[in-house]
């Protein structure tokens, strides 16, 4: 094992550059999983945060922020359901925001009833907004140059009404460059011209007593004009059209991909190098009766130790850079299991790059010791 | 059939493919007794570093037998004829092929680790062997900072470490001035002398002469000429 230590420390240029191929492959690696992570989570962030077990949309709607319209008595007819427990309403439509300053900006406003859940931003769900008027609006603080409000409250327009914003909430930002805008079902169809006889989303809690599929069932039998989605569901149809169906999507889908491969190739590459640069030494230890076991412990030993550090490196790096990335992609997001499952399979390269490499030296043709 | 310490009889081996192949061995057969130094001569490509690798368990021949403690060797896998080389047969080499990124006495230390890993003493002893080869004062040297006499001399204790009966040398004092190669020379006579150790040093160097027991020229792949006693 001294070999191992010696071979990287002796080898100081070339140890670092393994180092830095590692930490390279894993800041790609993670950087673009996070793009990719905060895409899928903002694609369905909305969806995620309501505490419904059934979604109702119009027949064939594929993300939250295109949705049609659907008649608003299906809300009645969907109560009767036995197993329905409670309905609730959620709209959003694009509409036209009018700066204190005059300035003008497309907005998506979501609306949204208060029994929706906790964690949905509505000004009368909202835990952190007590106090303020049912009508009030809420605007998600990474927008703020967008938003350009500089004192709570302000009076602004939406769609040439007047409106009063008055909180900040955290974590809903822009997706895709639209500020979100949260206010009441009420006061949203009001902006949006909504008839009473309208509704968008029609959300459902079921009875713990039912199963929630058995609902779903006998909602489909009576609502066949309709789509009846569990949450999870619409959740990921909306990832699934965000991701796949969009080019934006598409695009960070494959550069995670491709992140993923170029690091694993990277630090495949760098180990394979690296061991073959001391090829001769592993024929040598061969010659003198080293035991595969023998080799493939120094090699492996060697591998690890700069998967390990590079790693440490790449991450050390790359946690920074995405804070600051944050403040200008706010819907990035690291999961800690990300950090994980990037390290790992960058640690397994590693060791697979360095058997792989190994392998000819296991299989030593041993006139090779003995050539000048 | 004598009951001989180390050797190859009827040996064959072919090299390469189809068109392109190379018998470099034909039919060769020479024994080499216990407590011998042996040399092999012969012109360049005639196959003696071949026959080396036979006797080292480093090859195995497509046809006839390799002997060891008179125990038919060559129809043992990879696996058993590298327990055979940890047990019996150490190497010496034109170039060396020390550890560069360990220093004089950690190379023989770990010579002494490859023959037994649970051997306690492995530095005290790798000391011992360096101080009798007159290396005590560059024990911790790395090898680029040792010149090729010295280079050689750490091999050999290397080699030495764990105590094999069997020490096979291929050109080692090719890359060494006169007088380091005497020395080397002499060192590996000692070793017949002193321990009864089995030698084989295949070489172009006529200096060698004076030192072996009996001289084996090769010549294109055959045995042409044996001087000296069996
Ligand atoms: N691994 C190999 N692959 C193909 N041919 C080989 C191989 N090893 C040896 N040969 C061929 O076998 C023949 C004998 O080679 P060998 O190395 O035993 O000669 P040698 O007597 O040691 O020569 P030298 O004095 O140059 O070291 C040569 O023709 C050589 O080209
Ligand atoms: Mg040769």
């Amino acid at each position: 094992m001294k070999l191992a230590w010696q071979n990287i420390v002796h080898d100081r240029a070339r140890f670092s550059v393994t180092v830095l191929g590692v930490s390279f492959a894993v800041f790609l690696m993670v950087f673009q999983g996070s793009l990719l992570a905060g895409f899928l989570r903002a694609a369905s962030r909305l969806i995620d945060a309501s505490d419904s077990d059934i979604w109702i949309t119009a027949r064939g709607v594929q993300a939250f922020e295109f949705g049609i319209p659907i008649e608003g008595r299906l809300r009645e007819m969907a109560a009767g359901v036995p197993g329905v427990l409670e309905t609730s309403r959620v709209c959003m439509a694009f509409a036209v925001y009018r700066t204190p300053n005059g300035k003008q900006q497309v907005v998506a406003l979501v609306g949204a009833d208060r029994n929706v859940g906790k964690r949905f931003p509505a000004p009368d769900a909202h835990g952190s907004t007590e106090g303020m008027s049912p009508d009030a609006m809420l605007y998600d603080v990474s927008d703020r140059d967008l938003i350009q409000v500089t004192a709570l409250p302000t009076e602004v327009e939406v769609n040439r009404h007047r409106a009063s914003i008055e909180g900040q909430i955290e974590g809903y930002g822009a997706f895709l460059g639209v500020p979100f805008l949260f206010t009441s079902y009420r006061n949203a169809t009001r902006y949006l011209a909504f008839g009473p006889e309208e509704a968008m989303y029609v959300l459902l809690r079921v009875d713990r007593a039912h199963s929630i599929s058995d609902v779903q069932q006998s909602l489909r039998q009576r609502l066949p004009e309709v789509d009846v989605l569990t949450r999870d569901e619409f959740a990921s149809k909306s990832r699934t059209y965000w991701t796949i169906r969009t080019g934006a999507g598409g695009a960070i889908l494959t550069a995670a991909v491709l992140g993923f491969l170029i690091g694993l190739v990277v630090v495949s590459q760098t180990v394979y190098a690296n061991t073959m640069e001391n090829i001769e030494e592993y024929a040598t230890l061969k010659a003198l009766g080293a035991s595969h076991a023998f080799v493939a412990r120094i090699v492996l030993t060697q591998a690890l130790i700069c998967g390990a550090l590079g790693s440490i490196l790449g991450l050390l790096a790359v946690v920074p850079t995405i804070r600051y990335a944050k403040s200008l992609i706010s819907w990035l997001y690291t999961p800690w299991w990300l950090l994980l499952v990037m390290v790992v399979p960058s640690l397994a390269m590693c060791s697979l790059a360095s058997i792989a490499s190994v392998r000819s030296a296991l299989t030593v043709e041993p006139g090779r010791v003995f050539r000048a | 059939m004598p009951n001989h310490f180390l050797g190859v009889k009827d040996a064959s081996i072919w090299f390469g493919k189809r068109e392109a192949q190379v018998r470099a061995l034909r039919g060769v057969s020479v024994f080499f007794e216990r407590g011998t130094l042996s040399l092999v001569m012969g012109p360049s490509g005639s196959g003696k570093t071949t026959l080396l690798s036979l006797l080292g368990c480093l090859l195995s021949p497509d046809e006839g037998s390799v002997f060891l403690e008179g125990e038919v060797v060559n129809g043992l896998n990879e696996v058993e004829r590298t327990v055979v080389r940890q047990k019996k047969i150490s190497f010496v080499f034109q170039a060396f092929r020390l550890f560069h990124s360990l220093s004089a006495i950690d190379n023989v230390a770990l010579g002494f680790e490859l023959r037994d890993a649970a051997l306690p003493g492995r530095m005290k002893m790798a000391r011992d062997l360096l101080i009798r080869f007159g290396l005590g004062d560059k024990l911790n040297r790395e090898p680029n900072e040792l010149s090729p006499g010295e280079k050689q001399r750490v091999a050999i204790a290397r080699a030495l470490a764990g105590n094999p009966p069997i020490l096979l040398a291929d050109e080692p004092t090719a890359s060494l001035d006169a007088r380091a190669g005497k020395n080397i020379c002499q060192i590996l006579r000692n070793q017949v002398d002193e321990h009864g150790r089995t030698v084989v040093v295949v070489s172009h160097d006529s200096r060698w002469r004076e030192f072996a027991d009996r001289t084996i020229t090769l010549c294109d792949g055959q045995v042409e000429k044996e001087k000296g006693s069996l």
